[in-house]
């Protein structure tokens, strides 16, 4: 018997169709992944399945889940123990105010009906076979991310259904802890079926089963995993593979051009916030020239590695020199989010001005350089709203290179990117670098970019 | 919780010392010779001669340089030596405690009344959406233009004059506080009604929410479970900031109600440059919204432990 | 931004604003006479040709008199609303971006003003100088600049650590530069709905002063003492006993109607 059977299955949004009819079936025991970049329709077709869309859009086909049709208002009484979902961002799906004990409790008593001190006990065990018995009684935003993906695993299980549709499950976690929630799921589809949206071709590999390509709600491959993700037949599908950082191509010649004279020298430096300390002991050179990647997990102290190196914020212990009396303005740092990093106010040509005129740019230069970015002239009649993410992160490119920096911090510059910007931006980024000569660090939570893009590799540890 | 608790010890300090300072200037401003002003309203016109207006002279400090009068009004203040007023010769802390429990019971009737019209209304608005959304809001923005004092006209001419179901003015009964409490629970509904709908809209439409019905609880469990606690949050957190709108709509609806409580009393006083009354009703006015200040404090503490999330 | 795009309840609050200003500011053009004068012999009048909204219970002319006490509201609102932004917006900046002893100092003052209700405060004002337009400006703009102040601050605390200040700092920007890119863009949206409503609150301040006597003084025309004084006449004349109470519910309505709009 098949667990899911969708019917030419569509969203619409008023008269726009958002994501192209759609048949697929699913029986039990068997796994698929649903493979595509964010905005791809992938989120909606879970969605549609469970009967969940927002009110403002609506579906058509049909559904038939354990063999009979059933009708969207009439789904709700699947949820939990027939059909269950896992949404995006756990941080943000777990209740604000009670204890995820209670959260995983409450599930065992009212959805699989268990008596109190059944459930109490069925919790306890389940958090301590995930690996958070000490977290029972914390609430969510005491917890990390992957913690409380973990938890949101348990609750979306515990009512006890066999299905399982998971969406984006992996967003927002390092690549360890992507592996521990990945081999939940795994082990949850032993017992039923799994359903995995996801952006992540790594995460599609590693859960195997069969795999479906989206691509702007319109489905272009379909197949056994190891078929579709070793010999990709559509232009799409190899893309997105390719943009996969482990297949890049270990980078350009100018990559190990000769490295230059001292810049910064970092002498038994500790680093910190606050008054708490979050490394401490660091010792490195950073020459001319040179790109060093810079990695740990979240939260141990990138950003601020940079901050102190920048003078934007005071060293808790140790020395930071300069070998170069290069002018404030020329010591320069890329953003995480590139939206967040410029004002919104005007457009980016009075942006671009500002800078040019307060430093007397040689407007010669900036053509060029944005042809060398990718940019077009037109681009800057617009404002950072207005433009991509891709485009954004380019055009403070454009200006920070504008300025001869001698010394770059780029903090996780392609982590808000598709995975086809992302390797085009961190290229051009490391190129551009090159090229003047200038030193920079690079942090990604991504091994394999780093290992791609840098000379060598400074790991932070607590 | 200690530094918000700090902060509001500040302020009643803040609030002695400012209704202090302000009564102070208040008194030496006042035009003509204080002491027989006083001493004509204690003692009647014509009563009134040199020594009594000599004898009120020395009680209240005229005769002192304006510095030390400024120190021994603090010192009477601290010690709650309130002094007497002007008008009717009694002891103001006893006037005080009089209006203190007519304007609490206005306030609590009132806040109640406020609760019951707006929590029902704000859910089933967010529920419902569509056309009830949209007539509440039109209703709720109607309401929110008339200042409280012309809702109070209003049902005075409803209820009292054209349908007489409803005494106007007095408070020797319960019936007296209808009206008044009716009128400060709609102003006060009138916001309030919004800030539920809002932030139930909210709730209703975020991801824990959509993930605890997803995971199998049913709307009422869901809505018991995550839906009462953290609406409640922000609508308590609002309450506090419409002690302000609560307060005043207290002094203006005691006034248009001749309501005995302490709104009342300050406007007379005002009305009539009783300067001690002035001084004890304004200091126990702040007194009274530094206390409700703190209690909805400790509350939003204890429903939502996170802290420093709300502003 | 779309500054010019409004929308709908904007647009009603503005044409309602609109019609208020004109009224006020063009009502002696239109009959001629004067708003003091009184007519013991022509008192409680209904609407007529010679009196277009009739007469009150000295004869005065409503037409006349409603517009004098709109004037006054009117300059109460916009003098309140530019001191009370002005002083805010200002201090709002200087508190975030200049170091924690200024930002501790007005903190401290904004504690000590907000320790009373903005009426009770305005009332012990209105004690100190009974029926003066001064002092009642200036007890109204005190409480007021406090919104403008909170707001501003936050904003700028908020973006001063943001990734776009910090990198006009490392690209050697001045504050000035800062202010006018990053602050006031984003301060500027929201000065709008404040003003609106804070330009209702000071109208309501003035009139709930004059409703319960001790506000602007007779005979000079004031909505609230206006209401008051109208309202033992309102079974004979109930159209008089109207008209402030619809003056004064329109301005709130229309202050209202284009905040909320600009909030959303």
């Amino acid at each position: 018997m098949n667990l899911i059977t969708t019917h030419e299955l569509a969203v619409y949004a008023g008269e726009t169709q958002l994501l192209q009819p759609m048949s697929l079936t699913l029986s039990a025991g068997e796994r698929l992944t649903i493979l595509g970049q964010t905005g791809s329709g992938k989120s909606l077709l879970a969605q549609a399945i469970m009967g969940n869309l927002p009110s403002s859009l609506r579906c058509t086909g049909q559904v038939e889940l354990f063999g009979e049709t059933v009708e969207e208002r009439f789904r709700p009484a699947l949820w939990g123990n027939k059909l269950s979902l896992l949404p995006q961002e756990p941080w943000n799906a777990l209740s604000p105010l009670m204890k995820v004990g209670n959260q995983l409790v409450e599930t065992y008593r009212w959805v699989a009906g268990q008596k109190k001190a059944q459930a109490q006990a069925n919790a306890e065990q389940v958090l301590t076979d995930y690996g958070l018995a000490s977290s029972d009684h914390k609430r969510v935003d005491e917890l990390s991310g992957g913690m409380a993906q973990r938890v949101a695993i348990a609750c979306a299980m515990a009512g006890g259904a066999p299905v399982l549709l998971a969406d984006e499950p992996t967003k927002g976690l390092d690549v360890s802890r992507r592996d521990q929630v990945v081999q939940l799921l795994l082990k949850q589809s032993d017992q039923g079926a799994l359903v995995t949206i996801t952006h992540d071709v790594a995460v599609a590999r590693q859960i195997g089963g069969r795999v479906m390509v989206m691509k702007q709600g319109v489905l272009v491959e379909d197949g056994q995993a190891e078929e579709v993700l070793n010999t990709p037949q559509h232009p799409y599908t190899q893309s997105l593979i390719e943009a996969d950082p482990v297949r890049w191509p270990k980078g350009s010649e100018t990559h190990f051009a000769e490295q230059g004279d001292a810049l910064i020298q970092v002498n038994q430096l500790a680093i910190g916030r606050g008054n708490t300390i979050l490394v401490s002991d660091l010792n490195f050179t950073v020459h001319t020239g040179e790109v060093i990647g810079v990695v740990g997990d979240s939260g141990c102290g990138k950003s601020t590695l940079g901050d102190t190196l920048l003078n934007l914020t005071p060293a808790m212990a140790g020395r930071v020199e300069r070998f170069s009396s290069a002018d404030q303005y020329r010591w320069q740092k890329l953003y995480q989010d590139p939206t967040a990093a410029v004002s919104h106010a005007v457009s980016l040509r009075t942006l671009l001005m500002d800078m040019v005129s307060l430093h007397k740019v040689d407007t010669d230069r900036i053509e060029p350089l944005m042809a060398r970015l990718g940019l077009d002239d037109d681009l800057l009649n617009r404002t950072a709203s207005q433009i991509s993410g891709g485009e954004l992160q380019r055009f403070c490119m454009l200006r920070v290179l504008l300025l001869d920096p001698v010394f770059l911090f780029a903090d996780e510059p392609t982590s808000r990117l598709d995975p086809i910007t992302t390797r085009e931006v961190s290229q051009l980024l490391v190129d551009a670098a090159k090229e003047q000569g200038c030193a920079v660090m690079l942090v990604s939570h991504d091994p394999a970019l780093i290992e791609k893009r840098c000379d060598r590799v400074i790991q932070l540890t607590t | 919780m200690r530094a918000l608790l700090l902060k509001r010890g500040l302020q009643l300090i803040a609030v002695a010392w400012g209704v202090g300072t302000l009564t102070f200037l208040l008194m030496r401003a006042l035009p003509g010779d204080m002491a027989y002003r006083i001493a004509a309203g204690r003692y009647g016109m014509d009563a009134t001669d040199t020594t009594s207006a000599d004898i009120v002279r020395a009680e209240l400090g005229l005769d002192q340089s304006a510095i030390a009068a400024y120190g021994q009004w603090f010192i009477d203040l601290l010690s709650l030596n309130l002094g007497r007023s002007l008008v009717s010769g009694s002891l103001v802390i006893d006037e005080l405690w009089h209006m203190l429990g007519h304007s609490v019971s206005l306030a609590i009737a009132g806040s109640i009344l406020s609760l019951f019209i707006a929590v029902p209304i704000g859910l089933a608005s967010a529920w419902k959406g569509g056309w009830l959304d949209r007539l509440v809001l039109s209703v709720s923005t109607a309401m929110r233009a008339l200042p409280v004092f012309v809702i109070g006209l209003l049902m005075i001419i409803l209820f009292a004059l054209e349908w007489q179901l409803l005494p106007v003015a007095g408070y020797d009964t319960a019936f007296h506080l209808i009206l008044p409490a009716l009128t400060l629970g709609l102003s006060m509904a009138a916001v309030s009604a919004r800030v539920v709908h809002v932030e139930a809209k909210r709730v209703f439409g975020s991801t824990f929410y959509e993930f605890a019905r997803t995971k199998g609880l049913t709307h009422v469990q869901a809505f018991r479970r995550h839906g009462v606690r953290n609406i409640a949050v922000p609508v308590v957190a609002f309450f506090g900031i419409q002690l302000i709108t609560m307060i005043e709509g207290v002094v203006m609806i005691e006034s248009l109600f001749s309501w005995p409580g302490i709104g009342h009393g300050l406007v007379h006083a005002i009305f009539s440059r009783d300067i001690p009354v002035i001084q004890g009703a304004a200091l126990m006015m702040g007194i009274l919204f530094v206390v409700m200040n703190t209690l909805v404090d400790i509350a939003c503490y204890y429903l939502d432990p996170r802290g420093g999330q709300l502003q | 931004m779309n500054r010019l795009k409004l929308s709908l309840s904007q647009k009603i609050g503005f044409s309602l604003l609109l019609v208020l200003v004109l009224y006020s500011a063009g009502a002696t053009f239109l009959q001629a006479g004067d708003s003091a004068s009184q007519n013991l012999s022509h008192i409680l009048s209904a609407p007529d040709g010679q009196f277009w909204l009739g007469t009150d219970h000295y004869g005065r002319n409503m037409w006349l008199r409603l517009a004098e006490a709109l004037q006054l509201s009117l300059m109460m609102a916009v003098l309140c609303v530019l001191t009370a932004s002005i002083t805010g917006v200002t201090l709002g900046v200087l508190a975030a971006t200049r170091g924690h002893t200024l930002d501790r100092l007005l903190d401290f003052v904004v504690t000590l003003i907000l320790a009373l209700p903005g009426l009770v405060l305005v009332l012990i004002f209105a004690a100190i100088a009974p029926g003066s337009f001064l002092v009642l400006y200036i007890a109204i703009a005190l409480i007021q600049w406090i919104e403008y102040f909170r707001v501003t601050r936050a904003i700028v605390q908020r973006l001063a650590v943001s990734p776009a200040v910090q990198s006009s700092k490392l690209m050697g920007f001045d504050n000035w530069y800062l202010f006018k890119r990053h602050y006031w863009p984003v301060i500027a949206p929201q000065l709008f709905p404040l003003a609106a409503f804070g330009a209702a609150n000071a109208v309501l301040m003035m009139a709930s002063l004059g409703f319960v006597s001790v506000g602007i003084q007779p005979p000079t025309a004031e909505l609230g003492q206006m209401i008051v004084e109208l309202f033992p006449y309102y079974s004979e004349a109930p159209w008089l006993l109207a008209q402030p109470l619809i003056v004064l519910a329109m301005f709130v309505l229309a202050c209202h109607l284009c905040g909320k709009g600009a909030e959303q």
